[in-house]
């Protein structure tokens, strides 16, 4: 064991020391950190080796090393003079990585013999020492280490845009007001007008109809629906159409899928080949469905899920309530959030050498970049290796920002993903819950011990029952054979045994049949007790259980790691947020008292995050929302707000819409409300004859916004769309996920026997195993999350849609439905339903002419003239649904 | 990113919309600048630009013959004489098992000797190859950082020790782009005895779009996934659905002129249908002569396996793929027990095909612009490693070791008939000439006439790159 200070007392376990010597850190300076470095591996090998740097190493070092690594203008920079020197470095970079000589500079030039440079090359018995000193931990009495001042100074307040609140600008006017519906419009045509453009003219209502639909609830409108508002001739028909949609328990499984790209939502726990399965991560899933159609203001819904355990008071509920509130348990479900990223911990990891490193600190990093990312807009991983070369983000802030999450996500104390979680249940649920199956494991074990001994009873009755059917001559000595001792047997004792074995002392597995057919009395007292442990178990107390985040008690450390090494780690850093950035309520933390059950440090970071000015939360997640009406966002960078992304399109606008978000309480349906009700929002999406020319010719891309944008249907909606419209679809809400598999030729579905019907959004997400149809979509692959969807336009995607089974059966059903549902113009009902507009007669007529054709294809095939009708009208559907109407939004 | 002027966001688009994974060039041309309102301006003219490589290569193609598990290098790639003395002996302080995994020393049971003009050494066990080596550079210098197999796959074939990224493929896929627009840019042939260990993610595109993802085809059974529907479609039973998606599709586009990324679709539509075609003939290994079947140990039930893969890669490199990774089941080459047996049953599946694919490129006149890679995540220990069930000499294993290993590179502009590095006397630590992953990334890409530095992509506001932030050289002693 190798301790930065102390001794460590015999029989003193890991978590104890680990809290002895991290409430001595907190004597120390602030500036000075104690290593700690707790090789569990090297444990017992203490007492019999124990190099320390200054009786050992620093002597070799002295006589080899420091004639040129020392002083104030050393060789590369580098001195080999402490430990701190070593771990600090040159320019090269620190000249060790603790507990990893293989991979430290020093013995890289040491093993190869390059250094020491002109002189005799070390003894092996000099090089084995410094190298069983590295990976032994680099231990000395004490390892300190103070930063240079620079690196711990803060960035300040930076003038880039989007790091400045955004104020609420005055409304523009405009030339042409009949087009404006509201405020949006005023902006966008602000914009045109100025460069001599103008709005389009409105979409036609099934446009509208179906954009809405797939927008908000990522399903397309029925044929139901595509007539009833198309009939509406009342003058809010469109806002009322907007509000049912709005109302749809649907919207929630839409909007919560882009929630769960940010947040990079999975089912399982990936990095490692198993992928395990995690069987409660999709609680949260259904928490941010529920988020969304209750229209939760999104400053809850941030604080929720970064801190739902402090917010809710978790703890003292637990401690104190007969049962956890519902808003409790919603809350730490929130926090699922922070368990989405990546992490194949398993218990015994911990005994790995440098698993922190290994395998913790990839995950802690991941959670940093879902946060950032998904909240602010900003892409910090820069930062964990040097200062932010663009944007003025000190490396120390990014380890500041870690230090937010770090009581919970404790490298040194890392608990492994199947052990973190959180059962629903108070202390004193759970103690009575333990009293009672204590009471119930005590009975259970009584009534198996009475199925043994009845079984061994038995098991001797029928060894003497069926001995007594043997001849008569062969008894006393078969009795003995089998009574003797295996090493004292005869040759004559083991024939018998061999030869009677079946017969006398048959195996368990005929013993279980045969027993209860000999013996009826066996067969009651055997059912008796069984029913009886059965009823035992009905009584056992389970509670259900959340992945939840949740800090551990005790001080914990964040050190600065040098060049993101978890090996080079330098001093420890407070928690705080990013200087950069303007906001008029600072980070507010003091630590808590040292009984405290939670730091309050999430908390803190959620309260400055949602707060009304903070300068990204409600841009970026306005811009967000935006972008999936528009199909690109004002920023058309959406996971970079920072200095190298785009900047806004409609700058104003994006200000004027966060202030609005925040007005109307963090509203994300007033947003859509507002942002779908405008002009801009309805207009067409095809070129105008008039005015085409001119607008192509100034603004080619439309950043301006004169037309909307044709945009293809994402992965789920399209798969939802094939279900919905085959009448397939099963629109049950939650739940657990629909497990997938991988068939042998290597397409992954859902699994044989599964319901195939449920929306995308259930469908497990297996990190190693995407649904084949989903990801040749583009459905991102979860590996740490997706801030924003690539499009590809790629031949797997056609051979999937044209012949995978799915799509064949989802055809086959699609047409089977209109013979059903519209017997006399199955046809007719096809088009309405794939398109969602009726269809001209001049497209009935290609369609028509198809059918007879292609019946006449089937019939050729040898089909009957009924069954070839049903599969012309099932390959019509099927081109239907292949087309590109089908997959693109007006 | 890609070194041409184009305006930030219009490139964006062009790389994560352009193309299709069966065949960028003409799609590309075709699709050009495929954000639904914009216009082809640009487009045509950057759809082919995007995918030149950045200097002349000296390859066109990669073969990588990827050896999962970690094939010793004692054993096979690098003599150690001085390991051999001292068998059974406990190790010297510098080369001291630093996780206690491994007992004494072992020396390689297998002998080793001088091949070709060039006196290039290998392993009794890889007879074939060593036939080729005046044609091989071995790399005895790499090392790796991690010693687990997913995170040292993941540095072998993305670059990081970290999950989620771009395989090397789908970087080669991104800068080239296809020679052949009915065949994927990046095929990986795995093993139909099972998938290797890390599945499917062995050949993902990670952040990059899907369309640079590798292609599995299968040598037993329908090649490509989703090629042919489940129940077979009479001709003209396909005809006329395609002809009626087809009056579908161009009604629907005529009445939106300038939507790009619809006529991208219409493309795809008709490539998936070529591809039906192509893909067959490409992998129709019946077309080859019984001496090539033979060459390749199609008739000796140990390399059949093996060989069809070669053989199948060769023919599609042959018609454009670029690059082409071959896998076989699980991690065969992880011997923690019995590395003899294990390592020499490797080597029987698979050197003779290896070999035979080296002649057959060279016969026909395809080494010089193929380049084979082989090689595993990491290498094993010098020490034994002994499990309950292997503790007697000869039935140990070696452990995981990734502070020294061994791959080899052949044809495509590499210079052969040379070992490039060294590690200490026992094969445990890489000390001279040291090579990281990146180093061979940098050549590979440098090779195909690519420069890693400047082959990256915009991903989560940061330009991304195979190598990552490495210090990354092209290896100039291994280019011909």
């Amino acid at each position: 064991m190798t301790f930065g200070v102390g001794s460590m007392e015999p029989g003193m376990d890991m978590q104890a020391v680990k809290i002895a010597i991290n409430n001595r850190v907190g004597d120390l300076l602030p500036m000075i950190v104690v290593l700690l470095l707790a090789s569990q591996t090297a444990l017992a090998d203490d007492a019999k080796k124990k190099i320390t740097f200054d009786d050992h190493v620093l002597p070799i070092l002295k006589a080899r090393c420091v004639k040129c690594h020392a002083g104030a203008e050393p060789e590369q920079g580098l001195r080999l003079t402490s430990i701190r020197e070593l771990l600090r470095g040159g320019m090269s970079g620190p000249a060790i990585r603790i507990n990893a000589a293989e991979s430290s500079l020093l013995w890289e030039k040491l093993a190869s013999n390059a250094m020491p440079k002109g002189g005799p090359v070390l003894s092996a018995e000099e090089k084995g020492l410094i190298r069983a000193w590295i990976n032994d931990g680099a231990s000395s009495e004490a390892i300190v280490d103070d930063m240079e001042a620079k690196d711990q100074a803060g960035g300040g307040a930076s003038e880039h845009w989007s790091f400045r609140p955004p104020v609420r600008p005055a409304i523009p006017g405009v030339q042409n007001g009949l087009r404006v519906r509201n405020a949006v419009d005023s902006f966008v045509l602000a914009a045109l007008e100025a460069k001599g453009l103008s709005l389009s003219p409105d979409a036609s209502r099934e446009v509208l109809l179906r954009r809405a639909s797939f927008d908000l609830i990522g399903l397309p409108p029925s044929p139901e629906e595509v007539r009833e508002f198309l009939a509406d001739q009342d003058e809010f028909a469109y806002e009322r159409m907007i509000d049912r949609l709005l109302a749809s328990p649907h919207y929630g499984e839409r909007w919560a899928r882009h929630w769960l790209d940010l947040a990079g939502y999975a089912d399982s726990a990936g990095v490692l080949s198993e992928d395990r399965p995690l069987p409660t991560a999709y609680k949260f899933r259904d928490y941010v469905i529920r988020a969304f159609n209750g229209d939760k203001p999104y400053d809850r819904f941030l604080q929720e899920q970064l801190a739902g355990d402090e917010l809710s008071d978790y703890w003292t509920a637990h401690e104190t309530l007969d049962r956890l509130p519902d808003e409790v348990i919603e809350a730490i479900t929130a926090t699922g959030y922070l368990r989405c990223a990546a992490d194949s911990s398993r218990p015994d990891f911990t005994t790995i050498k440098n698993a922190d490193a290994q395998y913790f600190y990839p995950t802690i990093n991941d959670t940093l970049q879902i946060v950032s990312s998904s909240t602010m807009g900003l892409t910090l991983q820069c930062a964990r290796c040097h200062s932010h070369k663009f944007d003025p983000i000190p490396q120390t802030e990014y380890y500041r920002l870690q230090a937010v999450f770090m009581s919970a996500l404790r490298p040194r104390q890392w608990i492994a993903q199947m052990d973190r979680r959180l059962q629903v249940a108070t202390a004193s649920q759970k103690k009575a819950a333990d009293e009672l199956n204590a009471k119930l494991n005590a009975e259970v074990a009584r009534l198996r011990k009475e199925l043994a001994d009845l079984r061994a009873v038995h098991k001797q009755k029928l060894f003497d029952d069926r001995l007594a059917t043997l001849p008569e001559v062969l008894r006393a000595d078969v009795k003995t054979a089998f009574g003797k001792p295996v090493d004292q047997r005869t040759e004559v004792d083991k024939y018998l045994i061999e030869k009677f074995t079946a017969q006398l002392q048959p195996d368990d597995k005929t013993l279980d049949k045969l027993l209860p057919e000999t013996y009826p009395d066996y067969r009651t007292g055997v059912d008796q007790r069984n029913a009886d442990i059965a009823a035992q178990e009905r009584q056992r107390v389970h509670f259900d259980e959340i992945r939840a985040l949740y800090d551990l008690p005790g001080p914990v450390t964040t050190p600065l790691l040098r060049r993101g090494d978890a090996l080079t780690p330098g001093a420890p850093v407070e928690p705080g947020v990013l200087s950069a950035l303007t906001t008029p309520a600072s980070f507010q933390w003091t630590p808590p008292a040292a009984e405290a059950k939670t730091s309050g440090r999430r908390l803190a970071f959620a309260r400055w995050l949602t707060q009304p000015d903070h300068p990204l939360t409600s841009r970026v997640m306005a811009n967000r929302i935006w972008l999936q009406h528009f199909g690109e966002g004002l920023v058309s960078t959406p996971e970079d707000f920072g200095t190298l992304g785009a900047a806004p399109s409609h700058p104003q606008l994006l200000d004027w819409l966060a202030r609005e978000f925040v007005h109307s309480g963090w509203s994300i349906k007033h947003m859509h409300r507002l942002i779908m009700t405008s002009s801009a929002y309805r207009q067409r999406s095809t070129l105008d004859e008039a005015t085409q020319a001119t607008s192509l010719q100034l603004d080619a891309d439309n950043r301006l916004l004169w037309r909307q944008r044709v945009r293809r249907v994402d992965a789920e909606p399209l798969r939802d769309a094939m279900l919905s419209v085959a009448g397939l679809l099963d629109q049950r809400l939650f739940g657990s996920p629909v497990p997938v598999a991988r068939r042998g030729d290597g397409e992954v579905n859902v699994a044989d026997g599964q319901n195939d019907r449920r929306r995308s959004i259930y469908v497990q997400v297996l990190r190693g195993n995407p649904l084949t149809m989903l990801q040749s979509h583009d459905q991102p692959v979860m590996e740490t999350n997706c801030t924003r969807r690539s499009r590809s336009t790629v031949s797997t995607q056609a051979l999937t849609l044209l012949n995978s089974d799915a799509a064949v059966a989802y055809s086959l059903a699609f047409a089977d439905r209109a013979l059903r549902e519209s017997a006399e113009s199955p046809v007719h009902f096809t088009a309405l339903a794939a398109l969602s507009r009726e269809p001209t007669a001049e497209e009935l007529k290609i369609y028509h002419e198809f059918i007879t054709q292609q019946q006449g294809r089937h019939v050729a095939r040898g089909a009957q003239p009924d069954a070839a009708r049903r599969l012309a009208l099932a390959d019509l559907c099927h081109m239907l649904l292949a087309s590109n109407e089908f997959v693109y939004l007006d | 990113m890609h070194d041409f002027n184009v305006p930030f966001r219009s490139r964006r688009e062009v790389l994560t919309q352009l193309g299709s994974g069966f065949g960028g060039l003409a799609l590309a041309a075709l699709c050009g600048d495929l954000t639904p309102a914009s216009h082809a301006t640009d487009a045509a003219q950057h759809g082919l630009r995007l995918r030149s490589p950045h200097y002349e290569p000296r390859a066109k193609a990669v073969i990588q013959l990827f050896m999962h598990g970690g094939p010793s290098q004692v054993d096979l790639l690098d003599p150690k004489p001085e390991l051999s003395r001292l068998d059974g002996k406990s190790p010297p302080a510098e080369v001291a098992d630093d996780e206690n995994r491994t007992t004494y020393l072992m020396g390689s049971p297998f002998k080793f000797s001088k091949h070709g003009q060039s006196g290039l050494e290998f392993s009794e066990v890889l007879p074939g190859i060593a036939s080729h080596a005046d044609d091989i550079a071995v790399v005895r210098s790499m090392f790796t950082e991690h010693r687990n197999h997913e995170q040292a796959i993941w540095m072998a074939n993305t670059g990081l020790i970290v999950s989620g990224r771009p395989n090397i493929g789908s970087w080669v896929a991104y800068g080239l782009g296809a020679e052949n627009q009915n065949l994927p840019a990046y095929v990986a042939l795995p093993d139909p005895g099972g998938m290797p260990v890390d599945g499917a993610r062995n050949w993902s595109s990670g952040w990059l779009p899907p369309l640079y993802q590798g292609t599995a085809i299968r040598s037993e059974g329908m090649p490509v996934l989703h090629l042919q529907p489940k129940t077979a479609r009479a001709a003209e039973i396909d005809q006329g659905r395609m002809d009626l998606l087809r009056q579908l599709n161009n009604r629907h586009r005529q009445t939106r002129p300038g939507e790009l990324e619809l006529d991208a679709r219409i493309a795809s539509f008709e490539l998936a249908a070529r591809m039906q075609l192509t893909a067959s003939d490409a992998l129709d290994l019946n077309q080859e002569t019984a001496e090539t079947q033979k060459l390749y140990g199609l008739d000796q039930p140990k390399t059949r396996s093996y060989g069809k893969r070669c053989l199948m890669a060769r023919r599609l490199i042959e018609r454009g793929v670029r690059f082409v990774q071959l896998f076989m089941a699980g991690q065969p080459w992880d011997t923690h027990s019995s590395n003899t047996a294990g390592t020499r049953s490797c080597c029987e599946q698979t050197d003779l095909p290896v070999a035979g694919l080296l002649t057959d490129l060279k016969q026909r006149g395809l080494l010089d612009s193929t380049l084979i890679h082989w090689g595993g995540e990491f290498g094993r220990t010098p020490g034994a490693e002994q499990r309950a069930d292997n503790k007697t000499r000869g039935n140990e294993g070696r452990d995981h070791h990734p502070y020294g290993f061994s791959v080899w590179l052949a044809g495509g502009g590499i210079r052969g008939g040379q070992a490039y590095g060294a590690t200490d006397d026992f094969g445990y630590r890489s000390i001279i000439n040291r090579t990281q992953t990146s180093d061979l990334h940098a050549t590979i890409l440098h090779l195909l006439g690519l420069d890693h530095e400047k082959l990256t992509f915009a991903h989560n506001g940061r330009d991304e790159r195979l190598t990552d932030v490495y210090k990354a050289h092209v290896i100039k002693d291994l280019l011909a």
